[in-house]
């Protein structure tokens, strides 16, 4: 699997002082960078960077078992055609292949994984891949007027970032291997967050934090329900949950470590330091990536974790609306070699930092991308620092005509 | 528990959370909110009155309170519907 983070970002601190925020209750956040996407950057540039250096290490024989391509999304610029038509194109994939997209909020990457994952466990096509790719970005932009639009929903444009991760699913899991079976689902309609018209997300803070709670709890007991001897405290060396914030993370562990594990206060700060703050470190670093979130915390807790022995992940994926999930899987040394051969830090440290008048000069220039846009050129002398930050070739969008979309690769 | 202990469990417990509300004189009408507590804060306030009432209930379902006092008779309300 991989990660990409994009070509710039901004210093949510900077931003919350740029903002006026409140700074003293800031720190809930647990919050460092995030990414920016630029007008440039849409879900498959996203989608195309994650996927490359993973296509690029198979053979031609390996790639051309790639039977299907999976994009798990809540970005997506089309109703009708999916973005894995894209991929599959710019990736140079064997047509004997199905392509579609998933949306389910931020819980489409646990959806599309466990997708491919059932694709392969069923054996209809031996030694077949899967490509799965979730990416998501934010273009900040608040639906007005509604009163469920509540003042913390300030919180959110430091945390929305933007993103994509790429793995491929086989029979023979090198990164990380999901316990078969081995999931708690936990789903019900509510109207916490959504994005109800194009380029606009709403949402009611409060009500999305109290759902994912719930769900984390909900979705972790019936997990233990069908996994014999489950538990919270020990059966799991690091757990990886999805992340529209540290704060929020740290809340739903504190409240499950509470109710279920009956821990006490200094337990669950240690246990929170030890098992769960090395899936944030790159969320930390990103912002809110939606649907792609929960896979890149598992891939920061694989390589941020101590894994000399084998260690179970438990994994927690909530998407608005809703649906949660509780599943498992272990990684191992051999894993997070090949993870950390990904560079993903370097891959973070090399994006422009944004200062705040372009920043702000970005949330209008977003408006010229809007969603259902027929015919435009994108300028490539905006922001000309973030193209050639990452010193290797970069796919960028360079045009849409009539509705489709170009792209090329800058270095 | 009557609905006095549970608004005086929940300013407690505010209190714990937002330690400047620890001598704040806290009336029915006091929103969480307004006082400047986030809603992680909130959430927490929340949940740990539930557990010392020991009420299992849904944390969205604490979400139409707009203040303490509703706060403390919606938790009341639910108290009394598990017991019956």
């Amino acid at each position: 699997m991989n990660v990409f983070a994009g070509t710039a970002s901004v210093d949510v601190e900077k931003l919350a002082l740029h903002r006026g925020l409140d700074m003293t209750r800031f720190s809930n956040l647990l919050m460092k960078e995030k990414t920016v996407a630029l007008p440039y950057e849409d879900p498959i540039t996203f989608g195309v960077n994650a996927a490359k250096p993973l296509i690029d290490a198979l053979s031609q024989e390996e790639k051309d078992r790639i039977e299907v391509v999976i994009t798990c999304t809540e970005s997506a610029f089309d109703f009708g055609k999916s973005m894995s038509t894209y991929f599959h194109s710019l990736l140079g994939l064997n047509r004997n292949c199905r392509l579609f997209e998933l949306k389910n909020a931020c819980y489409s990457g646990i959806a599309g994984l466990q997708t491919a994952i059932n694709f392969i466990l069923s054996g209809v096509s031996p030694g077949a891949k899967v490509l799965l790719i979730a990416t998501d970005i934010s273009r900040f932009m608040v639906e007005e007027g509604g009163e469920g639009l509540t003042e913390d929903w300030s919180f959110f444009e430091p945390s929305s970032g933007a993103g994509a991760v790429a793995a491929l699913i086989s029979e023979i899991p090198h990164v990380f291997q999901v316990d078969v079976g081995a999931s708690g689902y936990y789903g019900y309609e509510v109207m916490d967050t959504c994005r109800p018209a194009p380029d606009k997300e709403a949402g009611d803070a409060d009500l999305s934090l109290l759902s994912y709670l719930d769900c984390c709890e909900k979705a972790f007991l019936e997990y233990q329900k069908r996994v014999e001897g489950a538990d919270l405290s020990a059966t799991f060396g690091y757990l990886a949950m999805h992340t529209p914030f540290g704060g929020m993370v740290k809340g739903a562990h504190r409240n499950i470590m509470r109710k279920i594990a009956k821990a006490k206060p200094a337990e669950i700060e240690a246990d929170f330091d030890r098992r769960v703050q090395p899936s944030l470190n790159y969320c930390q670093r990103v912002g809110n990536i939606m649907g792609a979130s929960t896979l890149m915390a598992i891939a920061s807790a694989i390589v941020h974790g101590d894994f000399g022995t084998s260690q179970r992940i438990g994994c927690f994926s909530y998407g608005s609306g809703c649906c949660s999930e509780f599943f498992s899987g272990v990684a191992g040394q051999d894993g997070q070699a090949r993870l950390r051969a990904q560079n993903i830090k370097e891959h973070l440290d090399r994006r422009y930092e944004l200062t705040m008048p372009e920043y702000d000069e970005l949330l209008v220039t977003n408006n010229t991308v809007k969603f259902g846009t027929r015919n435009i050129v994108l300028d490539p002398d905006f922001i000309p620092q973030a193209r050639t930050a990452h010193g290797k070739p970069t796919l960028f969008l360079k045009e849409i005509k009539e509705f489709h979309r170009e792209y090329d690769w800058v270095s | 528990m009557d609905k006095q202990a549970i608004f005086a469990l929940i300013t407690k417990h505010a209190g714990e959370v937002i330690p400047r509300l620890e001598t704040h004189d806290f009336q029915p009408s006091d929103s969480l909110r307004a006082l400047g507590a986030n809603s992680i804060d909130r959430s927490e306030i929340v949940m740990m009155t539930l557990e010392v009432m020991e009420l299992d209930i849904p944390l969205s379902e604490t979400i139409r309170a707009e203040n303490i006092g509703e706060l403390a008779a919606l938790l009341h309300e639910k108290s009394v519907g598990l017991q019956a």
